[in-house]
């Protein structure tokens, strides 16, 4: 039973880091049809600021905060310089974002250094719980905290205010959403700022959870949450949270119970999902 | 009475193609005007190219004096221009309030007045507020499009086939709600049901392969059988 | 008639100053270098297949790059080093990234193009994990190293037989291109609606056209290990899809002699900065360089050197052409 509930909050914590990453990246999808392999880069980032603001304040509200205005002003510069220069068009916005990606990436050892920076969990959220037989990290909670915290707010945003409508309608059809008078590409760049905030939020989340960083991180996360996406439904946002706590659990589950196919079962998801609902479990245009 | 549009001669491609090679027409203050022609004549595209979202690469087209021609679809909606796409892009997936609040601009005491006045154009959106707007009916779906484009002021409307696809009787209720829009407003239409178009357009423009044929006073082209053959492929 | 003939004369006098050139210039260095130019030359153009010829962006290149590599220098590991078993293992790679590039071209070529970019990107991440993890086979991130046929102990061997793959894989590609089947591909990416709509069933030509590329791009791999005599999962990583794509975009998508002449410039820039790291430590992180140097060849040079070129050209012969008509008429 302890497993259980451990394994469960192990992949409920990677799913929530997930999630940070893959919402922002379904949300710029299903606004404008850009899908930006940069996406991780901003993580790596963040996680990267986190470190270091956390390192000259010592306070971890700070860091996250820091971590949240670099990954916002990332996000500006890339929407102007990189998005905005080939709006519309599929394939040089493919492979330019993806260049990015590895500018941003290799950056960060200019500033930082090459080698592999440790980062460590503020003493406030260090340790553990013991409840009954079953130990409980407390940051692996906070993480979950965090990332239910994050959904609630972006989900009231979405769902309640005028700015979350024009989103919700624009994801629909964005074309109309301009003919109704809606300046679709500043709607556009906030929501780029925010996807790019959350994803440097991620990061900075991420790092005393791994207690390393390094700069090809971003990558790797950045593949989880381009799997996510697809089975979420490209532009869910509730989607984007299913599938960031599916894949999570199925990744914690396996690597314990069936640890050769730790590695595969997200493929087999996506794969599934791509055979018999393409347009992912929460399809947004019918 | 005052011209409200002008369009002189405007060109425009979509992607290689030369979809309008010289449209022009003139819409009154008050007046409704129709854009007849056979399907793939480039009535929509006029219409799409008139709110920017086909920009036109030569001509001009004068709305109030002002010169819109290369300016952004938003900015030409602003202008209080409405616009009812010919497949209506209703935001399926979002409720029909919603659906009526995207567009308002604001959300003031004067805005739910208005809102009232366009829900008694429409009566039957009432029933289905808070229900998604992709269930809705096809007519449903054409009276929220009209709504959505009119819970504005609006100066202008520009309205694409709202009777394509109705049943004779929706068509009827659409047509009486056109009837007292147009008390309000000015409207560019463009419509295949020539009935509806000569019940209430002032004034017709005959479209045909991207190039204004002919444009006159709607009661003359009633009159006229060997045109609307023609054109129109009617009697 | 006489414009073609001149074409392929120019092509195998190229051809033939490159056979001849480390007996004329006896340079182990620069056989060496020329041999990864080539190698890579083979990996860009099978690209350029993919970007230039269909418009279908991979991100999944070097997975396929991988299979190669890591099927030849696994074979002449543990089968033996004979020249039978590295023949053997180049068709072996192919067969692999043949099978793999068929499936995921089934599975998402048929939906929006991004699909297929972020799909190929995320199995080659998989891919990549398991190389890493299979360590029994591939030993990881260490790698190992392993005896290449013996024939290819003379360099000069060895950069015979790349050469001759180059040109080998450049000519059947060409044909490929330029055979009815290549034309759909190209109408493919003018505009794939269009083709669908002229009764052609897309999705077909698409798989068979990632089935081409990755099956070019695993014997890359199969060579690449073969000059180094050594394999680990670098070999695997997205700095390999990012070589494929920067040569192809800077010398000139939709050519094949562009990532040719994208592959040599690459290589060279990469050996004269590596050169200049050793004075200037920043030169180390030349990825930012290319990768901001790729950045602006999208937005304001996405014809690369060689699309560029053959444009400027054109342009002059069509000149000459309108001078010598007006000459004819004044006449």
């Amino acid at each position: 039973m302890e497993l259980l509930i451990n394994l469960t909050i192990n992949g409920l914590s990677t799913g929530m880091l997930i999630f940070l990453l893959a919402s922002g990246l379904t949300l710029i999808f299903g606004l404008m049809h850009v899908l930006n392999f940069a996406h991780g880069g901003l993580f790596a980032w963040g996680a990267y600021a986190g470190v270091w603001f956390y390192s000259i304040t010592s306070s971890f509200t700070v860091a996250l905060i820091g971590a949240i205005i670099v990954g916002a002003l990332l996000g500006f510069i890339t929407e102007r310089l990189i998005i905005r220069p080939v709006y519309g068009d599929v394939v040089p916005q493919i492979l330019i974002t993806l260049g990015f990606m590895l500018v941003i990436s290799e950056m960060l050892k200019v500033v930082w250094g090459p080698n592999q920076i440790a980062a460590t969990v503020p003493p406030a959220l260090s340790g553990s719980w013991e409840i009954g037989d079953v130990l409980i990290i407390k940051y692996r909670l906070f993480i979950i905290l965090m990332g239910f915290l994050v959904f609630g707010i972006f989900y009231y945003i979405l769902k309640r205010t005028k700015i979350g409508l024009i989103v919700r309608a624009g994801v629909i059809n964005n074309e109309m959403v301009q003919a109704l008078g809606i300046n679709i590409k500043r709607v556009f760049l906030l929501v780029f700022m925010t996807g790019a905030a959350l994803a440097a939020l991620g990061g900075a989340l991420m790092a005393p959870y791994s207690g390393v960083i390094y700069a090809e991180m971003g990558m790797d996360f950045a593949i989880l949450a381009f799997i996510v996406v697809v089975i979420g439904g490209m532009g869910s946002f509730p989607g984007s949270l299913f599938a960031a706590i599916l894949v999570g659990l199925a990744g914690s589950y396996m690597a314990y119970y069936v640890p050769d196919l730790s590695l595969a079962v997200n493929m087999i998801i996506m794969v599934l999902v791509l055979i018999f609902r393409p347009q992912g479990l929460f399809a947004v245009k019918g | 009475m005052t011209i409200l549009l002008e369009i002189n001669d405007i060109h425009t491609y979509i992607e290689q193609y030369h979809i309008l090679q010289g449209v022009s027409f003139q819409a009154k203050k008050g007046e409704v005007s129709v854009l007849l022609g056979r399907n793939g004549a480039g009535k929509t595209t006029t219409l799409r190219t008139i709110m920017g979202l086909n920009p036109a690469s030569k001509g001009e087209i004068i709305f109030n004096g002002v010169d819109i021609t290369k300016k952004p679809t938003y900015e030409i909606a602003n202008m209080k221009i409405g616009y009812v796409p010919e497949d209506q892009a209703i935001f399926n997936g979002l409720t029909v309030e919603e659906n009526l609040r995207v567009a308002m601009r604001k959300e003031d005491e004067a805005a739910m007045e208005r809102q009232e006045y366009v829900l008694n154009l429409f009566p039957d959106l009432k029933k289905f507020w808070k229900k998604d707007g992709g269930y809705l009916s096809g007519g449903q779906k054409q009276m929220l499009a009209m709504a959505r484009a009119f819970v504005n002021e609006a100066e202008l409307l520009l309205i694409d086939e709202p009777s394509k696809g109705l049943a004779p009787i929706i068509v009827e209720k659409v047509m009486e709600a056109l009837v007292e829009m147009k008390k309000e407003t000015t409207i560019v239409l463009v419509e295949q049901n020539f009935y509806m178009a000569s019940q209430i357009g002032d004034t017709y423009t005959l479209i045909d392969d991207g190039k204004t044929i002919q444009s006159g006073l709607m009661s003359e082209l009633i009159h006229d059988n060997e045109l609307q053959h023609r054109y129109l492929g009617i009697g | 008639m006489g414009k073609i003939n001149l074409k392929s004369v120019y092509f195998w006098l190229i051809v033939l100053v490159f056979v001849l050139f480390p007996f004329v210039i006896d340079s182990r260095p620069m056989t060496i270098l020329l041999t990864q130019i080539f190698i890579f030359a083979i990996l860009a153009m099978s690209y350029d297949i993919l970007l230039g010829y269909t418009g279908i962006v991979s991100f999944g290149h070097a997975m396929f790059f991988g299979f190669g590599a890591y099927a030849t220098s696994v074979m002449l590991k543990n089968i033996d080093s004979s020249l039978t078993v590295f023949f053997l293992s180049i068709i072996v790679g192919m067969v692999i990234a043949g099978i793999v590039s068929f499936l995921i071209g089934l599975l998402t070529l048929r939906l929006q193009s991004h699909f297929f970019a972020m799909f190929t990107l995320a199995v080659s991440g998989l891919f990549l994990v398991l190389a890493e993890k299979w360590r029994s086979l591939t030993q990881g991130n260490d790698g190992f190293t392993f005896r290449a046929p013996e024939i290819f102990s003379d360099r000069i061997n060895f950069y015979l037989f790349v050469l001759f793959c180059l040109v080998l894989v450049f000519l059947l590609l060409r044909l490929f291109v330029n055979s009815p089947f290549g034309k759909v591909l190209i109408a493919v990416k003018e505009n794939e609606t269009r083709t669908k709509a002229l009764g052609y069933k897309t999705i077909y030509y698409k798989v068979v056209s990632s089935v081409v590329a990755g099956v070019a791009a695993s014997l890359a791999g199969s060579l690449y290990v073969v000059s180094l005599r050594f394999v680990n999962t670098s070999m695997m990583a997205i700095d390999v899809t990012l070589n494929a794509l920067l040569m192809t975009i800077i010398g000139g998508v939709g050519t094949l002699v562009g990532p040719i002449v994208g592959a040599a410039i690459i290589e060279l820039a990469k050996h004269n900065l590596s050169i200049l790291a050793k004075t200037y430590p920043i030169f180390e992180r030349w990825i930012i360089f290319f990768g901001i140097i790729y950045i602006l060849a999208v937005i304001f040079f996405p014809k690369g050197v060689v699309g560029t070129l053959k444009e400027k050209w054109e342009g002059r012969k069509m000149v000459r052409q309108q001078a010598m008509k007006q000459k004819e008429d004044a006449a």
